[in-house]
């Protein structure tokens, strides 16, 4: 298991594929951990990518940090993985609070970036989101991890992925609940407490970027995605269809798809963002279609979209 | 050398030898902190935070009554040196840094039961097939558990204002800390064939 060195902390990565090759680095959500990219791996490695994994600080087999995680550090050990991927394209996602940092090292480092995918991702704490965020750390305090846990599944996940693991949800949530400390999550939400909207900085990202929402993603709704999509320049919005927050775990195929398809068309000059809306396939392969013109993707019922 | 307890026993029970060397070191990082509540909590509270400290100072208590109550104790004639050298680690250490005395033992204490309670998982080491109806699985769960509440006493205090100009000297004795408590708790678990502990 190798390990990068962050002053005094140590980063758990893992990295597979060709040196050389086009490189995706995943970045995880809050309560995640590396080994639940392995689909992603398996599907990049086999279109010809790069793939590089790790674990924040406070996350799985990384160090955690006693009392503070300040994201300045987590986008500084990102930034240490790519620098161990060499000089080719590297394309960089994140899903949630791995979105955002990956949304900083962007508006950071973009000149380093050959693309940029945010998933289930947020610019900015909107009244619902701080209260949303403020009550998830209250359950983890008064309940633990597995509590947490508890409100995040139906929560992030739908009822179809649900149903048949409804009698062992305690297997399901035991790996997360092993490699979690109650501390160290507690920790990576309180590096909220002093957050500064990225809003007003996501212009300077001016890589292609493919920003992606769960249809139903209550949680990081999809205002929040179209602010993205607002204030950078080359970027599209595709809408996952029939998913919420956590769709990375639901629908891996269609997600690992679409990542590929998106570097393979960066790095074939064909991408173009344009600002635009689309509504990604059912199914891994499909074609994405264009949002249809005229009605607003900002409501979940059909609205004609009003006229400047 | 495994993740979990175990094997456990035909009912689901963990190994009595492995009850007894656990529940030993929780009894005594447990019982250091009760001790050490104690001598800080006055006899008239006067002033709200104090009430917090009853509250741990009683948690404690509680946590060391249950594992005597829960354990199937073995004879372990390993066990007397293995205290001794627990028990010299909980003592008070100076803290860099804070010349204030009372500050200084405060931190001391704070950063003691941060490490225990943050870095001392017993519950994760239960393996899927424990009996979830023996007592020691219970009270390993239930230690966690409230470890995870006692906590945030001590990470409101070491966060707070009032160690705000100290933050460089409270993040390193914390780190510190954890460091030697972890240290400790890994060599009790391999001691009984324990190498990966999750936490």
């Amino acid at each position: 298991m190798p390990f990068l060195s962050h002053g005094s902390y140590r980063v758990r990565y893992e990295l597979d594929g060709p040196a050389g090759a086009p490189a995706y680095v995943l970045v995880n959500g809050l309560t995640q951990y590396s080994e639940l990219w392995g689909a992603y791996r398996e599907a990049l490695l086999a279109r010809g990518f790069r793939v590089a994994t790790f674990d924040l600080l406070g996350q799985g087999a990384s160090d955690k940090p006693t009392l503070f995680i300040s994201q300045d550090d987590q986008v500084a050990a990102l930034g240490l993985l790519i620098g161990e991927l060499g000089n080719g394209p590297i394309f960089l996602s994140g899903i949630s609070f791995g979105g955002l940092i990956a949304l900083r090292y962007a508006i950071a480092h973009g000149e380093r970036l050959s693309g940029l995918v945010p998933m289930s991702c947020f610019a900015e704490l909107t009244p619902q989101l701080l209260l949303l965020g403020n009550a998830l750390r209250t359950g983890l305090i008064l309940g633990g991890t597995s509590y947490l846990q508890d409100l995040l599944l139906p929560m992030n996940l739908s009822d179809q992925w649900l149903k048949p693991l409804l009698d062992k949800l305690d297997s399901v949530k035991r790996q997360g609940w092993l490699v979690n400390d109650v501390y160290a999550l507690q920790n990576l939400m309180e590096s909220f407490l002093d957050f500064q909207p990225l809003t007003p900085r996501l212009s300077a990202i001016s890589v292609p970027t493919m920003i992606l929402n769960g249809e139903f993603d209550f949680l990081t709704p999809r205002a929040l995605h179209d602010t993205l999509r607002v204030e950078i320049p080359d970027s599209s919005l595709v809408i996952i269809p029939k998913a919420y927050h956590a769709f990375t775990l639901e629908k891996g195929a269609l997600t690992a798809d679409l990542l590929a398809r998106f570097a393979e068309e960066v790095l074939a000059g064909r991408w173009q963002g344009n600002q635009a809306v689309w509504v990604a396939p059912d199914q891994p392969g499909g074609e994405l279609t264009p949002f249809p013109a005229g009605y607003d993707h900002l409501r979940a019922i059909p609205v004609k979209r009003a006229l400047p | 050398m495994s993740d979990f307890l175990g094997p456990v026993e035909p009912d689901g029970r963990i190994p009595p030898y492995q009850q007894t060397r656990v529940a030993a070191f929780l009894i005594s990082a447990h019982g250091a902190l009760a001790r050490q509540f104690a001598f800080t909590l006055p006899a008239r509270l006067d002033a709200a935070w104090q009430t917090e400290l009853n509250a741990q100072f009683y948690r404690e208590a509680e946590i060391v009554s249950l594992l005597l109550r829960a354990t199937s104790w073995g004879l372990d004639l390993s066990l007397g040196y293995m205290v001794a050298s627990w028990e010299t680690a909980w003592a008070p250490a100076p803290i860099d840094g804070i010349a204030d005395p009372h500050l200084n033992q405060a931190v001391h204490l704070a950063t003691l039961a941060h490490a225990v309670h943050a870095g001392i998982r017993p519950a994760a080491l239960l393996p899927l097939e424990a009996n979830a109806q023996d007592p020691f699985v219970m009270a390993l769960r239930r230690i966690e558990f409230e470890s995870g509440r006692l906590l945030q006493a001590q990470i409101l205090f070491l966060k707070g204002t009032d160690l705000a100009q100290h933050r460089d000297a409270v993040s390193a004795a914390l780190e510190q800390r954890h460091a030697g408590v972890r240290k400790l708790w890994r060599e009790l678990l391999e001691s009984i064939g324990i190498g990966a502990p999750a936490a």
